[in-house]
């Protein structure tokens, strides 16, 4: 256990050297450098500039400078918005971001069990048709047309939730069934398959031939079996919630860090896309290693080599 | 004597003889196919949308960067006002003009404005000789007789000129949809096949190879399939700057870690079988042994993960145009399209509706057959 954690520590510092080696040579190699303006800047100034962002310098020796800099926390200068640091960025959208994520991801797994689990014990009636139906509608809709239908009834239409903003209760609820759908769809149908898989074990036979109550069969004995699956996906989850937030945020004009991202992506902030990836690919990783490890520690049968 | 009871001359050959008729692997699975209504549904509306976004082209009368300014955000049901000289009605449009309907529900011109009375919430139209009047004042607006202010009898009518109707430039949304729908179909089979050959080779050498080339190789996949997808492909569209091409690059280059593992997988057991060791046997090489030996038989798993890689393209694909780094305009696709239309959703749903119809129908025709195929191919998969 120990091993496996410290040789999947060692590959995801790994790929995130790879990442950070990427970005960086990308950057670099669009053409014209974050100072081609419409503005025409005379070669004096543009050497400063340079000078002053290190851009002067051979390129192997500026990638140890900028990480040097991500060691310290330290992302360097948004190249379009004067005298705002990245850092600046992440810690503006970041804890809008995770908020909203954190809802939605509670939402989920509130929304997503007892589908799954209902459609599992309603194995074949009308109510597993009808949970799964909306499953696959959920798992084939993209994100952006759930949130536009969603806005053009409930804030158009029937005007009782705002489009934008997450000033009250009320603005969470468009932007988490948006951001959820998916999610909410795919557990479900896990749920339901991996329930079912388990209620056709042994044990719960004998657990059924002791007397229990189907309520404490399902719950005590299939349940805690069944969640495993779902603990594995959790990972995965939560990096599509992030980057499903790029759209959702974007749609409903929430300051959080995907619509940053979005907009240095358009407006070319070289420096912004660089830093925010870099941090988005580290807290993904971070956050599936730290899945795959609880997920050992609650199974005792899953050894890792 | 009837010869009843004597035995019937038999020789071994009818013993050995199979009198069912003999089916190809090809046949059974297209067999166990053609039974799934869900899978032949998904493959009939395929080919339906195939048809819609390559034949359908040839007759639009639009193409799908013709920007008429005069019929702009016109809706496929319009609500029209007869014309006082009887002749056909008219339309409000939302840049508050008034548009000729002709009686069959073609458009017809703009019309000529003579003033404006605002004092009375007025627009004067000229309408044939006579005046018509645009009032603005209440809601809905109305086309009335400026005189004595009587609202012109309305009704509403297909639109015959712009079926879907158009979108905010003036464009036919039809012709836009069977070009957007072409695109997000051909960046996805595009990059879909790109993906297959990739993952097969990178794959199938793994496999085949073993030992230590196949554990560097698979440590690679690893570390690639640790890097979140959706940010690579933002990168690489950044870089190559949007166009069809880099959508196609991007996405291409980015899918084939999951068919370079199913396709290991598929080797690493296969090579394992007697018929690869009669092939060594008789002294093939190693490429005869992986092209035509191996890869053939993992066919199967390489189908029903192509498949399944398409729809996730056509998500990608709609993705990067929702958030604006996809195509260049003029260009359509089904997910610039559904972003044009975001801006207008309060007024024109429409623009926004079919395209996003067309999405979730590629996406259920692709998901159903890719269930059906993988049922088909290996029944014991069957959930």
């Amino acid at each position: 256990m120990v091993r496996y954690f410290i040789k999947r520590l060692g590959m995801m510092i790994v790929a995130l050297f790879l990442i950070m080696l990427l970005t960086f040579t990308i950057m670099h190699a669009v053409p014209g450098g974050p100072f081609t303006n419409d503005r025409k800047v005379s070669p004096e100034v543009e050497a400063a500039l340079n000078a002053k962002y290190n851009l002067d310098k051979p390129l192997p020796e500026q990638f140890l400078g900028y990480l040097k800099g991500i060691l310290h926390g330290d992302l360097g200068p948004s190249f379009k918005y004067i005298g705002k640091e990245v850092s600046d960025f992440i810690k503006d959208g970041f804890p809008v971001s995770a908020k909203l994520g954190v809802v939605t991801l509670i939402f989920v797994l509130l929304a997503a069990m007892p589908m799954g689990i209902l459609a599992a014990v309603k194995n074949g009636r009308w109510q597993d048709m009808m949970m799964m139906g909306v499953a696959t509608i959920g798992v084939t809709i993209p994100s952006f047309v759930i949130a536009s239908i969603l806005i053009y009834i409930f804030s158009f239409q029937l005007n009782i939730l705002p489009t934008y903003g997450l000033d009250s209760w009320k603005g969470y609820i468009l932007p988490v069934i948006a951001l959820g759908g998916y999610s909410v769809s795919y557990i479900a149908r896990l749920m339901r398959s991996s329930l079912l898989e388990v209620m056709g074990q042994d044990y719960i036979r004998t657990a059924r031939a002791k007397g229990l109550t189907e309520t404490k069969v399902i719950v005590k004995h299939g349940l805690r079996n069944a969640l495993i699956p779902i603990i594995t996906v959790l990972g995965p989850t939560v990096a599509g919630l992030l980057t499903g937030s790029f759209v959702t945020e974007k749609i409903f004009a929430i300051p959080g860090l995907g619509s940053y991202f979005v907009t240095s992506v358009t407006h070319r902030d070289y420096m912004t896309i660089m830093g925010v990836t870099i941090f988005y690919a580290t807290f993904l990783m971070v956050m599936t290693l730290a899945v795959d490890m609880f997920y050992c520690l609650i199974d005792p049968r899953i050894k890792y080599e | 004597m009837d010869k009843k009871w004597d035995m019937l001359p038999s020789s071994n050959e009818d013993r050995e003889k199979i009198w069912a008729k003999n089916r190809t692997f090809a046949g059974d699975v297209w067999f166990r196919f053609r039974h799934k209504p869900t899978a032949i549904g998904g493959l009939v509306m395929i080919v339906i949308l195939l048809l819609f976004a390559f034949l359908g082209p040839l007759f639009t009368n639009y193409s799908y960067s013709t920007q008429k300014l005069a019929a702009v955000n016109i809706p496929p049901i319009m609500k029209v006002y007869e014309r006082p000289d009887g002749e056909g009605y008219l339309h409000i449009t939302q840049g508050l003009k008034l548009l000729e309907v002709n009686e069959d529900g073609t458009l017809g011109a703009q019309l000529e404005k003579v003033r404006e009375e605002s004092a009375d919430s007025m627009t004067i139209y000229e309408c044939g000789g006579e005046e018509v009047a645009l009032y603005y004042g209440g809601s809905p607006y109305v086309v009335a007789d400026p005189e004595s202010g009587v609202i012109y009898p309305s009704k509403t009518l297909w639109n015959k000129s712009y079926i879907l109707g158009t979108d905010s430039l003036g464009r036919d949304i039809l012709t836009r949809l069977m070009y957007g729908t072409r695109i997000s179909l051909m960046v996805a089979f595009v990059a879909a096949a790109v993906n297959m050959v990739i993952g097969i080779l990178f794959g199938g050498i793994a496999g085949y190879a073993g030992g230590t080339v196949d554990a560097v190789m698979m440590r690679i996949v690893d570390i690639i399939s640790t890097i979140p997808l959706t940010l690579y492909v933002i990168l690489i569209m950044v870089f190559l700057g949007s166009g069809l091409q880099s959508i196609i690059i991007a996405l291409g280059t980015v899918y084939w870690v999951d068919m370079a593992r199913v396709v290991r997988g598929q080797v690493l057991s296969l090579k394992a079988q007697e018929f690869v060791l009669a092939a060594k046997t008789i002294g093939s090489s190693t490429k005869t042994i992986l092209f035509q030996h191996l890869i053939p038989n993992a066919m199967g798993a390489i189908l029903v993960t192509v498949t399944m890689l398409i729809p996730s393209a056509i998500f990608m694909e709609a993705f990067l145009g929702y958030l604006g780094i996809g195509l260049q305009p003029p260009l359509a696709s089904l997910g610039t399209m559904c972003n044009d239309a975001s801006e207008t959703l309060r007024s024109c749903p429409h623009q926004l509706l079919f395209p996003a119809l067309v999405i979730c129908l590629i996406m259920f025709s692709f998901n159903f057959v890719g269930d059906g195929l993988r049922d088909a191919l290996d029944p014991k998969l069957k959930k």
